[in-house]
């Protein structure tokens, strides 16, 4: 499937679910925000979100130092 | 004209001599400079971002600035921390920060808080406070922050720096969205510079942004970072503005209200 990723057009396997794509990315669930074509995923619903060939996603790492 | 304060010898700067280049903007009116002399800033750490932020406020003619950090100067802070140095370490950040921002501005009020904030002491610390600036390097109080700012009390300007990434939004007093919008809880969140590293320039890059959207807060000037998260990667030299909406059902902000 197709998908825009942080701005890029990237090519990956059909994935089922928010969830997997993170995965398949090597992202950790953890202090990770996701917004699906513009609305924010919650981290509970990650896994059953489901994705679509031509989603676009942000997903941002919360970055806690200072 | 001599000094009074804490120079005596140097000249005495005019208020309207500082602000000069400010009220030079095409948005900014005098006016609006009252604002400004009369607002209270509450820092929470002074880190990091707390140096790269402080300055700034003190020197656009914020009248009271609100230093709250529990730490002392340690020699592992001087490669990043830039109101320190070396004949400080040990010294409360809090003291030594406030010595450097009276000698900068002789006329900014400054209050001193060596503890740490937490759920139970923040409606004492923060009262009073028109802008919080979030420089803290831990996950748990930001949540407790963004619980104040969603409380309706003051906007909290949030910033992070780890690594050679850097983040800034602001959230507004009453939430919608606020932090937990998009992230959750952050209390899990990575935050140890002493394992993952960070490049000294990037706390003042964040710090510096969080002190313009404070200013521009308080002036009513610009577009504040409200319901967006600006990201700098410095490792690639990318920045990225993302628009972050409020959440239906945030357990902060919104489990009552529909977007």
């Amino acid at each position: 499937m197709e998908l825009k990723v942080n701005g890029g057009w990237r090519e990956t396997p059909e994935l089922p679910t928010v969830g997997a794509l993170l995965t398949h990315l090597g992202v950790t669930h953890q202090a990770v925000g996701v917004l699906q074509n513009g609305q924010v995923v919650a981290r509970e619903a990650f896994d059953r979100e489901p994705l679509h060939d031509r989603d676009e996603l942000e997903i941002v790492r919360f970055v806690g130092g200072g | 004209m001599k000094g009074v304060g804490g120079d005596p010898g140097f000249p005495v700067v005019r208020d309207v001599d500082r602000v000069r280049r400010l009220v030079a903007l095409p948005d900014v009116r005098p006016a609006m400079l009252d604002k400004l002399a009369g607002a209270t800033v509450a820092m929470v750490g002074m880190g990091g971002l707390g140096c790269g932020s402080a300055p700034y406020l003190a020197a656009a003619g914020v009248g009271r600035l609100v230093l709250i950090d529990p730490g002392r100067v340690a020699a592992t802070d001087l490669g990043r921390q830039v109101l320190y140095g070396p004949a400080d370490i040990g010294g409360l950040k809090v003291d030594v920060a406030a010595d450097r921002l009276a000698r900068q501005r002789p006329a900014l009020s400054i209050v001193r808080y060596p503890v740490a904030l937490t759920a139970d002491n923040a409606a004492a610390l923060l009262q009073g406070a028109d802008v919080v600036v979030d420089g803290l390097d831990d996950g748990s109080t930001r949540d407790v922050l963004n619980a104040w700012a969603v409380g309706g009390a003051a906007p909290v300007v949030f910033g992070g720096a780890l690594g050679y990434e850097g983040q800034v939004t602001v959230v507004p007093a009453g939430g919608r969205p606020c932090l937990a919008c998009l992230f959750g809880s952050v209390a899990d969140a990575p935050a140890e510079c002493s394992v993952e590293g960070v490049l000294g320039p990037l706390v003042g890059v964040v710090g510096s942004l969080q002190a313009a959207e404070a200013l521009k807060w308080i002036l009513g000037a610009g577009h504040v970072l409200t319901g967006r998260l600006w990201l700098v990667d410095l490792f690639t030299g990318a920045m990225r503005v993302v628009a972050v909406p409020a959440r239906r059902g945030c357990p902060v902000c919104g489990a009552t209200e529909a977007v």
